[in-house]
């Protein structure tokens, strides 16, 4: 591996490095999806799409090597292409977007308090940061504790009200086995766009351009990152040219 | 309750929007379209309009459109189920092949295949052999892929033993919905 490939620099789409312990099967590494059960046409990349080499998935998936059948928590869209690689490798995959919930449940807390407005004042909502975080867990991200090995995060928490992004780590947290291991983007600037991503290969993230579905709340410094995952024992970090920060938490 | 008339005196055809209209075609010749993209579609032999609401059990071995509302449990051994982008269903749905293009609330097991469309908006575990998801859909549930092996047959079991599995003497055709 390269000084720069180290650091999420070096050459992205097209590279053909092979990654030193990519899970599962070890077969060689090819650019085209493996033909799996779960897997429909490869699709080449569309204008507004483009590649990135990630080494925060790379050490992702080498903390998860060996792992068997493990859990996975994706916290993105469901994209076939994310999904059939986690599924390819044996894991049973758990899907939830978690933004677009995020949307969805400050739409209902609005009309909520338009229709609050007219009635008495034991009738109305509250607004309280603590009080909505409650509200959007308590109605999400219900599973039993300790039941993933691995959450993929994604740039979430920069799009999140700090006090949701806190209590929603914290719920990672007990819902993650110890060992587990959380994947994270932080933006190092405040993003001008919005972008999903998906998996491509073992060391490649796909980035997707895509209508604003939450407009960015902060940009976190490193010790904010490191106290809102200070109950994990590892945190390692990338940090990309553009700007981005791909950040692991081991528990 | 669901009759066979209500069911056979609407047949829906598909227009190449993927957008399901009424059509006052016979459902003794009901028209399958070569080359559509899904061997599922509204032009299934049984369909459940928009605007329809069922509340119960629904079964039976052949295909269903459902662009309607429907609680409680779809269970089709052999048949396929496409929801349809009006489509609501609020139950667990049980079928050789399920397209999604509409919302689904509950457990889908596609024995064969499941497929979400880019319309398509499921909160519920998938259970399949194959499962295809279009950019834009929407999942809110696990994974199981489960290739070469027979999908929770403990389901089958109980249907057959409820008298409403595969082969049984209700159909989708003559229609059933139990409150």
């Amino acid at each position: 591996m390269s000084f720069l490939n180290k650091f999420g620099i070096g050459p992205a789409a097209g590279a053909t490095r092979e990654a030193p312990r990519a899970m599962g099967s070890g077969r060689p590494r090819s650019n085209a999806p493996a033909p799996i059960a779960a897997v429909g046409a490869a699709r080449a990349p569309e204008p507004g799409e483009s590649t990135r080499v990630s080494n925060g998935l790379k050490e992702f998936l080498w903390n998860l090597d060996g792992l068997g059948r493990g859990t996975l928590l994706d916290l993105g869209p469901a994209w076939q292409t994310t999904l059939s690689f986690f599924i390819e490798r044996g894991f049973r995959v758990s899907s939830e977007d978690l933004l677009r919930a995020w949307k969805e449940f400050l739409a209902e807390e609005d009309e909520k308090l338009r229709e609050a407005s007219g009635k008495a004042a034991q009738h109305t909502l509250d607004v309280a940061p603590a009080a909505r975080a409650a509200r959007f867990l308590e109605a999400n991200l219900q599973y039993p504790n300790s039941s993933f090995d691995a959450v993929l995060l994604w740039d979430l928490l920069d799009y999140l009200e700090p006090m949701v992004a806190k209590q929603l780590v914290a719920n990672l947290t007990e819902l993650l086995r110890p060992g587990g291991v959380v994947f994270a983007l932080f933006h190092s600037k405040k993003p001008e766009g919005f972008q999903r991503y998906r998996v491509v290969d073992p060391t490649t993230l796909q980035v997707i351009a895509s209508p604003v579905l939450c407009p960015a709340q902060r940009v976190y410094q490193n010790r904010e990152i490191q106290d809102l995952f200070s109950r994990y024992r590892t945190v390692k970090s990338f940090v990309g040219r553009d700007q981005l920060r791909e950040s692991l938490f081991i528990k | 309750m669901w009759k066979k008339e209500d069911v056979k005196s609407q047949p829906i055809r598909e227009n190449a929007s993927g957008i399901s209209s009424s059509s006052p075609a016979p459902a003794s010749t009901p028209v399958r379209e070569p080359g559509a993209a899904h061997s599922v579609s509204s032009t299934s032999s049984a369909s459940i309009s928009q605007g329809i609401r069922i509340k119960g059990e629904v079964t039976g071995s052949e295909d269903l459109f459902v662009d309607g509302h429907v609680e409680g449990k779809v269970n089709l051994s052999s048949g396929s189920l496409t929801v349809g982008p009006n489509g609501d269903v609020k139950a667990d749905i049980f079928a050789r092949e399920v397209v999604v293009r509409g919302r689904v609330d509950g457990k889908i097991v596609g024995r064969e295949k499941i497929h979400l469309s880019s319309t398509g908006n499921v909160a519920g575990d998938l259970q399949t052999e194959r499962l295809t998801i279009e950019d834009g859909a929407v999942l809110r549930g696990r994974v199981e892929i489960e290739t070469g092996k027979p999908i929770d047959k403990r389901t089958e079991v109980r249907g057959a033993a409820a008298g409403t599995s595969k082969g049984g003497a209700v159909s989708v055709g003559a229609g059933s919905a139990a409150d």
